[in-house]
């Protein structure tokens, strides 16, 4: 799936542009995918000695209520705190979307693996037939227990921010800037070893299966 | 069909909706694939808060270290 992750500044914030966010402190969720989309976004609107980030907790309902009690400048947010958000009257400044990438140890089954990936297959063009019907799985999870996510309508959503793809190989260009840009950040040392991160093998074997027996 | 089973840690919605539609639906099983989710206990769990950027806490990965996950998404 292609996640989607905006920064997005509250009601009130004389941000109106992401070049507005340089040496403001931006409320990110260390480690996860999100708060590396979000300093994909700062580092493409400021000079990177200008991108000033805090720490800010994983559950994305939390953070936006932080936001919203003035903690931090702006904060990175996904599904369905972006909708919440809006609804809110706060504004996103900026918005990007990445990969969810799945990973395995070394002795992953190439069978098991194909199986998983047609299950996923199918679910993706089954939701890209009708992706408001799925909708109300946003409520489901971390939001079950959030009154302003239950309150959303599907007709909330902005479909375009929910983005599925079928499962495809890792491109090693993509993986190899990742890696790159995540070590420019200190946050990996040494340099991108695509033999060591990517089992070509299984991954070929198990996208070979996957396409040989997907029918329809 | 020979039934296969495999655990995956914890997913969300904004990240694997079709993984969740996948499960709920019945189209994992029929691939022939029992798809089970693990569960974080509380000590399993840690808040992005005690992390740096350049040394960040994430819970992804933990059950997948000790074997009681397959897979996680990172």
């Amino acid at each position: 799936m292609i996640v989607c992750a905006a920064l997005v500044v509250p009601p009130s914030s004389d941000v109106y542009v992401p070049q507005e966010l340089a040496h403001k402190p931006v409320g990110l969720d260390y480690g996860n995918g999100t708060a590396y989309a979000g300093l994909q976004m700062l580092e493409g609107a400021v000079p990177r000695e200008a991108v000033t980030t805090r720490a800010a907790i994983t559950h994305p309902g939390e953070r936006f209520a932080a936001l919203m009690r003035g903690e931090f400048a702006a904060t990175v947010l996904q599904e369905p705190w972006i909708t919440v958000a809006e609804k809110a009257g706060c504004r996103l400044v900026s918005i990007t979307f990445f990969h969810g990438t799945w990973v395995a140890g070394p002795d992953l089954d190439p069978e098991l693996y194909a199986a998983f990936l047609r299950g996923v297959t199918r679910a993706v063009r089954r939701i890209n037939a009708d992706k408001r019907r799925y909708v109300p799985y946003f409520k489901g999870g971390w939001a079950e227990g959030d009154p302003q996510v239950q309150a959303l309508t599907p007709d909330d959503f902005n479909l375009g921010r929910i983005v599925l793809r079928e499962p495809t190989p890792i491109p090693e260009d993509e993986a190899r800037w990742a890696w790159e840009w995540m070590a420019g950040w200190g946050v990996l040392e040494g340099r991108f070893d695509v033999a060591a991160q990517i089992n070509r093998k299984v991954e070929r074997e198990a996208h070979e299966l996957a396409a040989a027996t997907l029918v329809g | 069909m020979a039934t296969m089973t495999m655990t995956i840690e914890p997913v969300s919605p904004f990240s694997s909706l079709d993984v969740l539609v996948a499960m709920d639906e019945g189209l994992f099983a029929a691939e022939g694939l029992d798809l089970r989710m693990a569960s974080r206990a509380a000590r399993d769990i840690r808040s992005t808060t005690e992390g740096t950027l350049t040394s960040p806490v994430t819970n992804q990965g933990r059950l997948q270290e000790r074997g009681e996950a397959t897979m996680f998404q990172g």
